[in-house]
Parts: C-alpha cells; sequence; structure tokens
C-alpha cells in the first residue's frame, strides 16, 4: 500500500534505498576489490573507489586455470539441470493432477526433502557413492547428488506452473484423439513453459554455486568447479584478495547478467503460483 | 432404427458415493438428446463416461453397437464441446481447429483446406490465423464448437457450451446449435440445467436427479404426463404450482389446503380421503371475471410481475401460487384474482412418495 502523503513515501523510498545499499555492498565491495592494486586493499582507512584501477582478468584467468574451473562448473550445472527437468517435470505434473492422500503424503515428503541441507546429506552420499565406485567418475556424482538436492525445489515450484493449467485443455485433447502422454507433452508443457523455465534457469544458477558435493566428491583439480577453484586462493599466510575477488568477478557477472536479463519473467514466474 | 449411443446399466462410484445409479439410455442416429437436472445430479459425469473422461463401475457403453466401456477418449471418435470451451490457448484458431486432423495425420494443405470450410461454416472466416485470447465469448464459442465438428465424429457431446454467453446469445446460438445438428445429420447429447434449452432443442429429454433418471422422453411428454412431482415441477416454466390436498367423499374433487379450503374437481377418480399434492401449471389457471361460476378460485394478489407478453400474479396465499395471465391493465391494480381451472389440466402425486397419481 501506498502512502498517501508524499513525505511518508519519500520516508519509505529512502529506507528502501539504504536496505537495498547495505544487500548490494557486498557485490559493490567484490568489483571495488577487484579493480585494486594489492596494496591498496590492505590501506587503512580503506578507500572506497579505487585509485589505481588495473584489470587483472587474463591474469588471473591463466595463472588459476579458470578455463578449465569453468567448464566443469558448466557441465555440472548444465547435468544437474538436464537431470531436473527430466525427472522433476513429470514428477511435478503428476503431484499437480491426481489428488489422493498418498499424493499429499509425496508431496509432504517431497517438501521434507527440501528441509535436508546438502552438509547433512554429504557424508552418507560419500559412502554410497565410495561403495558404488562413483568416486571414480566425481562429476556425475556430483550431478547426481546436486541434482536430488534441487529436485524438490524445482517439483514445488513446476507443480505450481501445472496446477495453472485447466485440466479441461487435456481432456479435450484426449478426446480431440490424443494419448495420456500426448496431451502431457503437446498441451501442459508448453502452457507451464514459463515456470518451467524459470525453475530450470533457478536451478541452474543454484547448480552454479553448488560448493559442498563438489568440494567432498571431486579430489581431482581437473573436475573441480569455479566455487572450489576459489579457495586455492586462500594460503594459511599470504591472501591475494583482488586475485579473488576478480576470479568471483569473472564468475558471477555472467549469472548476474542472466539474471538481470530474466529478473521480470523470473518474478512472474514465481509468483505465477500465488496470484491468479 | 440403429443405435448410435446405447448406455446400459451404468453405475458409477466415487468411493462410497454413488454418482450413477443404473442409467439405461438408447440413442438412435440423428437423435438430439438433452440431459437435464439440477447441479449435482450426475448429467455431467454421464456425459464424460460417454467421452471416456470418466470410468464407469459396472454397465456398458456401446456406439454404432461396439463395445467401448472400457477403450480411451481417442479411440471413441467422439467430439466435445466443453462449459468452458477448453481452446488452447497456445494455438491459434486454425490451430485449434484442425488438433485433431493433425494428430491423425492428415495433410497440411487439407487440414488448413478443412480449416476454412468449417470457419465458413461457423462464421469465423477471418479468425483464422487469431489466438482465442483475441476473440470475444461468442467467437470463442464457436471456435469450439468448429473444433468438433472438423472431425466429423460419430457422436457430439455438450456441457452445457451455452451458460457463459450472455441472454441473447445463448437464444441465438440455441437454434444455430440445432441448426448445425439438423444439417449435419449428427447424433448429439447436451448437457444443461436449463429446462427451456432442453425442452426447445432436445428430440428426446432425459431429467436425472441425484444419479437416477426420473423420467425420460419427448420434451412435450414430459410436460404433459410427469411421472412425479419433481419432473413436473423442473418442466415448464414458470414452475408449476403445489398445493396439498384431501379428495373428497365423491372421489373426484379435491379439498385444497387454501384460505377458504376451496374444492376444485378433477378428470377421473381417486379414493375418498387420500392425502394427495395437487399441481397446478401457472399457465393452466385461466383468469375469469366474478361472475363465472364451476371449478374457479379467488385468490388475493401479493405481486404483479409484468414481462410485457405475459403478466404473472403471484398470490398472497400459502403456499404462494403463480398465474400466468395474458396482459391485462385491470390485473395490475386488482385485490384479488378470480381463476378457473380445467378439470384435465389438474395433477395429482402421492404425498409420501411424490409419484404422479393416475385416475382411476
Amino acid at each position: 500500500m501506498l502512502s498517501s502523503t508524499p513525505w511518508k513515501r519519500w520516508l519509505l523510498l529512502a529506507i528502501a534505498v539504504v536496505l537495498v545499499a547495505i544487500y548490494l555492498f557486498p557485490l559493490y565491495w567484490m568489483y571495488v576489490t577487484a579493480l585494486k592494486t594489492n596494496t591498496e586493499t590492505f590501506a587503512n582507512p580503506p578507500t572506497l573507489w579505487p585509485h589505481h584501477a588495473e584489470l587483472k582478468v587474463t591474469r588471473v584467468w591463466n595463472d588459476m586455470g579458470m578455463g578449465s574451473f569453468i567448464q566443469n562448473s558448466l557441465v555440472i550445472a548444465c547435468g544437474t539441470v538436464t537431470l531436473v527437468v527430466l525427472f522433476g517435470t513429470g514428477c511435478a505434473y503428476g503431484l499437480a493432477r491426481v489428488r489422493s492422500v498418498w499424493m499429499d503424503v509425496a508431496l509432504f515428503l517431497v517438501l521434507m526433502l527440501q528441509v535436508l541441507p546438502a552438509s547433512l546429506m554429504v557424508t552418507p552420499i560419500f559412502v554410497a557413492f565410495s561403495q558404488l565406485g562413483l568416486l571414480s567418475w566425481p562429476r556425475t556424482g556430483t550431478i547426481l547428488a546436486t541434482a536430488a538436492n534441487k529436485l524438490p525445489l524445482y517439483i514445488v515450484l513446476v507443480r505450481a506452473a501445472f496446477t495453472q493449467v485447466p485440466r479441461e485443455l487435456e481432456e479435450a485433447a484426449l478426446v480431440d484423439g490424443n494419448s495420456r502422454i500426448g496431451a502431457f507433452l503437446s498441451i501442459s508443457v508448453p502452457l507451464a513453459r514459463n515456470g518451467i523455465l524459470v525453475s530450470a534457469i533457478l536451478i541452474f544458477l543454484q547448480a552454479l554455486g553448488e560448493y559442498v558435493y563438489s568440494r567432498s566428491l571431486i579430489t581431482d583439480r581437473a573436475y573441480q568447479p569455479a566455487t572450489v577453484g576459489l579457495q586455492f586462493f586462500v594460503g594459511p599466510n599470504a591472501s591475494d584478495w583482488t586475485g579473488i575477488m576478480t576470479f568471483a568477478a569473472i564468475y558471477v557477472t555472467p549469472i548476474l547478467i542472466i539474471f538481470v536479463l530474466l529478473q521480470r519473467r523470473i518474478v512472474s514466474g514465481l509468483t505465477s503460483g500465488a496470484l491468479k | 432404427m440403429t443405435l448410435q449411443i446405447e448406455l446400459a446399466g451404468i453405475q458409477k462410484y466415487y468411493g462410497g458415493y454413488h454418482a450413477l445409479r443404473g442409467i439405461d439410455i438408447a440413442i438412435p442416429k440423428g437423435q438430439f438428446v438433452a440431459l437435464v437436472g439440477p447441479s449435482g445430479c450426475g448429467k455431467s459425469t454421464l456425459l464424460r463416461t460417454i467421452a471416456g473422461l470418466e470410468t464407469i463401475t459396472s454397465g456398458a457403453i456401446r456406439i454404432k453397437g461396439e463395445d467401448i466401456t472400457r477403450q480411451p477418449p481417442r479411440l471413441r471418435d467422439i467430439a466435445m464441446v466443453f462449459q468452458s470451451y477448453a481452446l488452447y490457448p497456445h494455438m491459434t484458431v486454425e490451430k485449434n481447429l484442425t488438433y485433431s486432423l493433425r494428430l491423425k495425420g492428415v495433410p497440411k494443405a487439407e487440414a488448413r483446406r478443412k480449416a476454412e470450410e468449417i470457419a465458413e461454416i461457423t462464421g469465423l472466416g477471418q479468425l483464422l490465423d487469431r489466438y482465442p485470447r483475441e476473440l470475444s465469448g461468442g467467437q470463442r464459442q464457436r471456435v469450439a464448437m468448429g473444433r468438433a465438428i472438423i472431425r466429423n465424429p460419430k457422436a457430439f457431446l455438450f456441457d452445457e457450451p451455452l451458460s457463459n454467453l450472455d441472454a441473447a446469445l445463448r437464444v441465438h446460438m440455441r437454434a444455430e446449435v440445432r441448426k448445425l445438428h439438423n444439417s449435419l445429420g449428427a447424433t448429439s447429447v447436451y448437457v444443461t440445467h436449463d429446462q427451456i434449452e432442453a425442452m426447445t432443442m432436445a428430440d428426446h429429454v432425459v431429467v436425472m436427479r441425484a444419479g437416477v433418471i426420473e423420467q425420460q422422453g419427448a420434451p412435450l411428454d414430459l410436460y404433459d404426463r410427469p411421472v412425479n412431482r419433481f419432473v413436473a415441477g423442473f418442466i415448464g416454466s414458470p414452475a408449476m404450482n403445489f398445493i396439498d390436498g384431501i379428495v373428497t367423499e365423491a372421489g373426484d374433487r379435491v379439498r385444497l389446503t387454501l384460505p377458504g379450503d376451496p374444492i376444485v374437481s378433477f378428470a377421473g377418480h381417486r379414493p375418498a380421503g387420500e392425502a394427495v399434492t395437487v399441481g397446478l401449471r401457472p399457465e393452466h389457471l385461466n383468469v375469469v371475471s366474478e361472475t363465472q361460476t364451476g371449478n374457479t378460485l379467488r385468490l388475493p394478489v401479493s405481486l404483479v410481475e409484468q414481462t410485457g407478453s405475459m403478466t404473472y400474479v403471484v398470490t398472497e396465499t400459502e403456499p404462494m401460487l403463480t398465474i400466468a395471465a395474458n396482459m391485462s391493465r385491470a390485473i395490475l391494480t386488482a385485490k384479488s384474482i378470480d381463476v378457473q381451472i380445467d378439470p384435465g389440466h389438474v395433477y395429482l402425486f402421492d404425498r409420501t412418495s411424490e409419484a404422479a397419481l393416475q385416475s382411476l
């Protein structure tokens, strides 16, 4: 609700701006530190704007072998999204369409899974994977674990999208001569595509930021994603903060761009279940 | 006469709820059948079982003699028009119309030609490339009809297709649907809660209540010879008046529980002292002048409703009665009204079983 008096609106706006500034400060600090020289990083009082800005993108990229890290991150994220979309879409559809006590139980269990944090699950998963011999394919193992971890969120979001598709449309398709699976693919999926797309992008972004499973399951540096690679900067004695921030900036900027471009769709996709 | 659709002994349970109880309907080719009843009576469920969208617990559904009870909807070759039209929102009108043809693998050019042909019939000529959201309610309704017609199916099912249209358009579409049915030589099953739609459109009306067929037959048969109080009250507009009464000593008259205990005679005989419910249709209560005698009632007026052609008088009695009178200025100011009743138009129902009573 917007207040009627103008000064109240300005006050609210000011509060909003301050809150946003606090929220975005770490992001700003990341970019600013990435541009500073190493000495300026430790200057006291700290400078809010770099005096001698220098771009270290190519140096950090080459020194750290970021190409391999980014590639691994993308492999893991893409693999996770593929698995999640493949398994989650059908599951979400089933949960949206069939109404019975058992479906409610299933939905409850799915929601419960979402509560379990990755760090809690990683030890049993590590033991299970090691016994199955999955640790010889560490990226596959990480994809499996991450997909299992992200699946509940995807299912819940996409289920909301499917409940918005009127059942009569599928029934019309059935009467028109389509099979159940045909009606699902040619009617329900296209109509829920916004929700599916947005949820898939969210899962992709989350999988890019995944750390716990990659850190635990992947020991070979050649297979590690960028989130794990970042910590090689932090040694016991010296820390190359400006290098870390450059690394982070390289990693985060594309994600930010995707998010900003799709921001409107993501927000509308997330609330589509709530409002008619 | 070959039967196009045959429903035999259909039972349907939803868990413990008995939704359809022994439904038998035989529909010859080319007939227009209306399923009518109050909401929750099972008429839509019955329609959906014919389409194959609901399974039945027991009984058989035959189309052209072939048992299709266990077949999925796509193998039944039946078209359905939904109440909400159920147009595919992500497809153009043309794609909506030709969806079933494309599934059958009809070549693109031929599908397009057929769509144009159907658009011509249904008056959608210029709209083939529009999306459903860009159409008005009436146009959407036509697309839904067109989508059914294009397939040339064995039967058409309509699930209250006109209920989302405004009153004037509904009357217009009523005639149009019926004309279309005739020109296609189609077999149609039409679900509605509006008895006027059922009466005006159908060859055969099936009145349902609580999962049971109360009566089925030609529209005027239901109007003239209702088998029970429910059908009598449901068919006809405004609805039939019901008054409790006791058959008199002579057995051919009934004493009504109205002020002054008036006695009216009816055609035929019933046992003396029998407790009955008397049914009088508003249009069978003839307004007469005071001086006339013989089977007349004097009733106090509480309300007069004018529609222009007809005037409905509501009486200040318990139970309250409705009388359909021809337009007359005198009625508007009258304190009371005299009506005459033709003994042949007095319906008697058993007070407990509500079944219509035959004269002895």
